[in-house]
């Protein structure tokens, strides 16, 4: 080959070539999208995040989840993402336009992690501790109370302004489950709970001692993780905080790391702290001790349980659509956000 | 063929001839030596602290509470730290400081403004340093492959854009018309590279793209980062190293522009099939697949050509450390891509992806077939910088053959753990917890594959500060892997 400069042009076009045909025409095709809405305009999905949610998600990059989770549900064609109840659709570009970064993974040595917040049981799941009055839970105007001002520090900017913009999955907007989180005394373990589990289920759990709030079967249980007795139900946000501080007391064989540099261990001065996380065992922390998360770990709890893909969207079929899924225990995404969860 | 009966090049041209040429050549390496051996250096450097973190992140995937209570020893920051150390600190400051090298050689012109290079390699370094930091403090910008925050890339470009204009700087200076094949892979990969760096920090960080289109730029940088950047300095590498080392032509150079052209229009849309079955336009994905399975054209033309050089002379490998090395990552370019193309098809990728298999795909490529080549080529371009041979070929061979077999069990170990924790994953009626359990004892294996590979980086570096130290051995002639059989009367 002789000169420099078909040497050059060749160089360059080939490069220009790919770029143009893998990133400007999808730019073109798919990378304006805007959320779609119902005739009224109302039901708006999806809807940008900020607050503890984005902190969240600077959480979920910093340590690498992405290394082993995904956050796609791919077609049916491709994959058997959907019978394995990873989702009642497919994932569709929509759903991301407003993630930055965007993680849909390249790993599973976790499960997906699309819908992990649409897993978490339904406020009417979890039985309510009488005579527990939970006042702090009552500023939770969103049902995912991940902006409830009582979840966050009170010097934390960023938690007030969460409450205006809806999280975009918070899962009840448009069911009547939502409505209860107003009310005064929503039930622990319900949403409110994302970033702080509601006091009054804390304050019942004795350190080390069992949980009265464990009932085995109100969760959609999904094939797996199981449902631990004396653990808080699965993936409610008390149980979120004591996977990520002690993955295998929740799973024995499980290899996720434990990210226990988030939670901090300290002296039980006065009250034991309405958020001290209910571990088991070996993991308690001595007696006069307890574990709280800090704001990063809340602030990725929150994110983890925002993320929910279970809102229809436009051009993709959901199996079951927004109809009420099955109340079978098997179904474990049950809770569709439009759908009221299933009383059980 | 010599009176030893090793197939060594015999003098072709004069005595008096030859000798300036020697002269000529030994003027230009002398020049390159400054520059080329701080590449080299540093990337050893990074070599064994990548490798250590590699050690980490694989014995923590399998016992995560292994040093688990620190936050920047938790696997989720380790992993991205080892990664990027091993791109951007080993592979590819190996890589530049082969290719400048090369270019200095090929452009037969003794190298000009060695501090360009030297404070680019500096800054490269400085960069890489507070990335990996940056990373392991939780830093990253969850891109994968573009860990690093922004203010680290600022570092990589400016130092890039000073290697970068030294290299068009060479080019201006070289003598002769004729520019050889290996000087299209290397011009391309010196161009490529910024063009690239720059296309992905623009369309992330810059101008951020919509939600899924980011994982598409993230997949389009990663993967033309591994073939236009790595993967077309091994290839130019290897076609400088296979004919230099045998004394003889390339077989065919139509062959080689075929290859070329072919490799840099298709492998350029590979980067996109992973994607199957994900929240993006299908065409992507079948164009990536479509574009991977006519890589086996520039796959099949090279491996050709350079067979159809080696024709008659693979007993070389017997004694030529570069031969083995470069030969070793020529065929694993061959396998790479045939991998990449099995894995790619729709029926399979149901299976591998998202799953050990795809992390043994990049470790063929980056390794087996890349640093191997270069791990060839510095066995060829150490001793002419330091004017001394390698000291130990038994070092050498152990090198090799942990080298070899590390890569090739963690190979087989990853892609058939990943096979089968995808077939676990794919069917619904297993929990998912048994695609885990399926997969960890692959894990394991891995982690022995990454002991040999361990202790040969440790050899190879050992080997490497040696020669640096000036105890190399002041023969005349290379290290030959076998000397007892050979008594090598010249040659390379």
């Amino acid at each position: 080959m002789k000169g420099l400069a078909p040497l050059f042009l060749g160089i360059f076009g080939t490069f220009a070539f790919s770029w143009i045909g893998l990133t400007v025409i999808p730019n073109w095709q798919i990378g304006h999208l805007n959320p779609q809405s119902d005739e009224e305009g109302t039901d708006i999905y999806p809807q940008p995040q900020s607050g503890m949610f984005e902190r969240g998600a600077r959480v979920y990059a910093a340590n690498g989840c992405i290394y082993c989770h995904s956050q796609q549900v791919r077609a049916d064609y491709a994959a058997d993402d959907i019978e394995r109840k990873w989702g009642d659709r497919r994932s569709a570009p929509r759903d991301y336009i407003f993630d930055r970064p965007v993680f849909l993974g390249k790993m599973r040595m976790g499960q997906d992690l699309a819908n992990i917040g649409a897993r978490a049981p339904a406020p009417e799941e979890s039985p309510s501790p009488a005579g527990v009055a939970s006042p702090a839970a009552a500023p939770a105007k969103q049902a995912t109370a991940a902006g409830s001002p009582s979840a966050a520090p009170a010097n934390s900017p960023s938690s007030a302004r969460s409450p205006g913009t809806a999280p975009a999955t918070s899962a009840p907007q448009s069911s009547p489950s939502g409505s209860p989180a107003a009310s005064t005394s929503p039930p622990p373990g319900q949403r409110t709970g994302v970033a702080s589990p509601s006091p009054g289920q804390m304050a019942n759990a004795t350190p080390g001692g069992s949980s009265p709030v464990a009932p085995t079967a109100q969760t959609p249980a999904a094939p797996w993780p199981i449902q631990t007795e004396g653990l808080p139900p699965m993936y409610s946000a008390a149980w979120h905080h004591v996977h990520l501080y002690s993955p295998r007391s929740i799973n024995l064989d499980s290899n996720m790391p434990s990210y226990r540099f988030l939670y901090q261990k300290r002296r039980i001065t006065g009250e034991r702290s309405s958020d001290a996380l209910q571990l088991s065992a070996s993991d308690a922390p001595p007696a006069g001790w307890e574990v709280v998360p800090s704001y990063d770990a809340k602030c990725l709890v929150a994110y983890l349980m925002s993320l929910n893909q279970s809102h229809p969207v436009k051009d993709v079929r959901s199996i079951g659509g927004a109809a009420a899924p099955s109340p079978s225990p098997a179904a474990p995404v049950a809770p569709a956000a439009g759908s009221p969860a299933p009383a059980k | 063929m010599n009176t030893t009966g090793i197939p060594l090049k015999e003098p072709a041209v004069s005595a008096a001839a030859g000798d300036t040429e020697h002269l000529e050549r030994a003027y230009i390496d002398a020049s390159t030596r400054l520059p080329v051996l701080m590449f080299y250096t540093s990337a050893v450097a990074w070599l064994i602290l990548g490798t250590l973190l590699a050690g980490l992140v694989s014995f923590k995937l399998h016992s995560p509470d292994l040093l688990g209570n620190v936050s920047f020893l938790t696997w989720g920051r380790l992993r991205p730290a080892h990664m990027n150390v091993l791109v951007y600190g080993w592979a590819s400051m190996a890589g530049m400081g082969t290719a400048v090298w090369l270019m200095a050689r090929l452009c037969r012109s003794a190298l000009r403004f060695p501090l360009l290079l030297v404070a680019g390699a500096a800054f490269w370094n400085v960069g890489v340093l507070i990335g990996v930091g940056a990373i392991l403090l939780g830093d990253s910008t969850g891109y994968q492959w573009l860990e690093f925050p922004h203010y680290v890339a600022v570092i990589l470009f400016i130092s890039y854009t000073l290697m970068a204009s030294w290299a068009v700087l060479m080019f201006r200076h070289r003598r002769g018309d004729q520019i050889y094949i290996s000087q299209w892979y290397l011009l391309g990969a010196f161009l490529w590279f910024p063009w690239l760096y720059a296309a992905g920090q623009l369309m992330l960080f810059v101008v951020p793209v919509q939600g899924v289109l980011q994982a598409a730029v993230g997949w389009w940088y990663a993967n033309n980062l591994l073939f236009l950047w790595f993967g077309a300095i091994a290839l130019g590498t290897a076609y400088y190293m296979i004919p230099k080392v045998i004394g003889r032509p390339v077989y065919s150079y139509h062959l080689a522009t075929i290859g070329f052209w072919s490799y840099a229009l298709f492998s350029s849309w590979t980067g996109m099939t992973r994607l199957v079955g994900g929240p993006f336009p299908a065409w992507m994905v079948t164009a990536s697949i479509a574009a991977t399975i006519l890589t086996m054209i520039p796959v099949a033309t090279v491996g050709l050509n350079h067979h159809m050089t080696m024709q008659g002379y693979f007993p070389l490998l017997r004694y030529s450390p570069t031969l083995r090395f470069t030969i070793f990552g020529a065929m694993s370019y061959t396998v790479f891509s045939v991998v990449g193309v099995l894995i790619s098809l729709r029926s399979v990728a149901r299976y591998v992806n998202f799953t050990q298999a795809s992390i043994a795909y990049s470790h063929l490529g980056l390794y087996a077939f890349f640093t191997m080549v270069i791990f060839g080529a510095m066995y060829y371009i150490v001793p002419r910088l330091v004017g001394r041979e390698w000291r130990y070929a038994s070092l050498i061979k152990l090198h090799f053959w942990a080298s070899a077999y590390g890569i090739g069990l963690m190979t087989l170990m990853l892609l058939a753990g990943g096979f089968l924790q995808g077939a676990d994953t794919q069917n619904p009626a297993l929990p998912f917890s048994e695609s885990i359990e399926t997969v960890l004892p692959y894990l394991r294996g891995r982690s022995l594959a990454g002991i040999l590979l361990t202790a040969s980086h440790f050899i190879f570096a050992y080997h490497f500060a040696l020669m640096l130290l000036g105890l190399g051995r002041t023969a005349t002639v290379p290290t030959f892997l076998n000397p007892l059989d050979a008594e090598p009367s010249g040659g390379h």
